[in-house]
């Protein structure tokens, strides 16, 4: 097998004129497990690298980390906490604005109750302003045809005249 | 931007933060206390990473100095590489390949160890890492030549050994 193109991948690599591309190949070429002999002295550097980029926090380091951070959630959640702190009053108003609505209707239904009850006065006083406008409108009405009924009678003088 | 999550946004950067924090202190233990003081560090300047264009380079930047001033107060344990060596492979092989392959591994890791800090964390970042020069030279504070420049110098140094360790077998 052919390693030319390795091995010019290498010199470049030592003059570090690779690019990541490059080295991605050399890496992944040092990975598998039939490196030529005269290469093999570098497999170990390459796979070296390759698996130390895997080396990682181990997952209690990181629990404990979320639990220290957690200790301060209130910080962490400043817009929301102005949120949750108006929340209550809007419930709060909520229930003011339901009990002021059943207060109405409550309210309400007890007065139509006592209209029912006592009929008397309101109905009179309707009663009476009524009869007082209606004797008014006589009263107009009256004028009125008292004053055709004399306009009628000079238009008859006025025809006997001519006659 | 969109609020910072710790859980999403920032503790998934551990693992890339310890594994730099590891190549700086060479000891599992101290990388995880960098580690932690990285991430609270984040954590408490969130409203500041709503403007931060990288948030890997900038977590990288900053976990690179906590890194450096941990090294700088424990200047005399640090020292010791041989004894932190072994301390942090992962032991995601099998029984019997994982004692001849940490041979192999305690080789190379002690190799890139005993560089520089900075051609180390060249190494870590370009190598390990595959990050571009561009992200590095942000991450260490440095120009792109510099960076090129140590990048050279450590892998050089490893060619040399290498070629040294197969002639001495």
């Amino acid at each position: 097998m052919d390693y030319k193109y390795i091995e010019q991948l290498l010199e470049r690599y030592w003059q570090c004129e690779t690019t990541l591309e490059e080295e991605q190949i050399l890496h992944s070429f040092f990975k598998q497990h039939d490196v030529p002999e005269h290469l093999q002295q570098y497999a170990d550097l390459f796979s070296y690298e390759s698996e130390a980029s895997q080396e990682c926090l181990s997952d209690d380091f990181k629990q404990r980390m979320l639990d220290m951070v957690d200790e301060e959630p209130a910080v962490e959640a400043k817009t929301i906490k102005f949120v949750s702190r108006i929340t209550p009053l809007f419930k709060a108003a909520a229930v003011v604005a339901i009990a002021l609505t059943i207060g109405n209707v409550a309210e309400r239904t007890m007065q139509d109750n006592s209209v029912g009850d006592n009929v008397g006065a309101p109905s009179i006083a309707d009663t009476y302003t009524r009869t007082e406008d209606i004797t008014a409108t006589i009263h107009i009405i009256d004028r009125n045809q008292s004053e055709s009924m004399a306009k009628a009678d000079t238009v008859q003088v006025d025809e006997i005249t001519r006659r | 931007m969109k609020e910072i999550s710790f859980k999403n946004d920032i503790l998934p950067l551990g693992d890339k933060l310890y594994r730099l924090a590891l190549r700086i202190t060479c000891n599992k233990q101290e990388a995880e206390d960098v580690v932690q003081d990285t991430l609270i560090k984040l954590w408490e300047g969130r409203e500041k990473l709503k403007e931060v264009d990288n948030l890997t380079v900038y977590a990288m930047t900053v976990c690179r100095n906590q890194a450096l001033d941990h090294n700088a107060k424990h200047e005399n344990k640090n020292i010791s590489l041989e004894d932190s060596g072994v301390d942090g492979f992962d032991n995601q092989h099998m029984p019997d390949e994982r004692l001849i392959y940490n041979q192999r591994y305690e080789i190379i890791n002690e190799l890139i160890n005993r560089m520089p800090e900075k051609q180390r964390t060249v190494i870590q970042l370009r190598d390990i890492e595959g990050r571009n020069y561009q992200e590095i030279s942000l991450m260490m504070n440095i120009s792109l030549a510099d960076v090129k420049v140590t990048l050279f110098r450590a892998r050089q140094q490893l060619k040399e050994q290498l070629k040294k360790q197969k002639n001495g077998l």
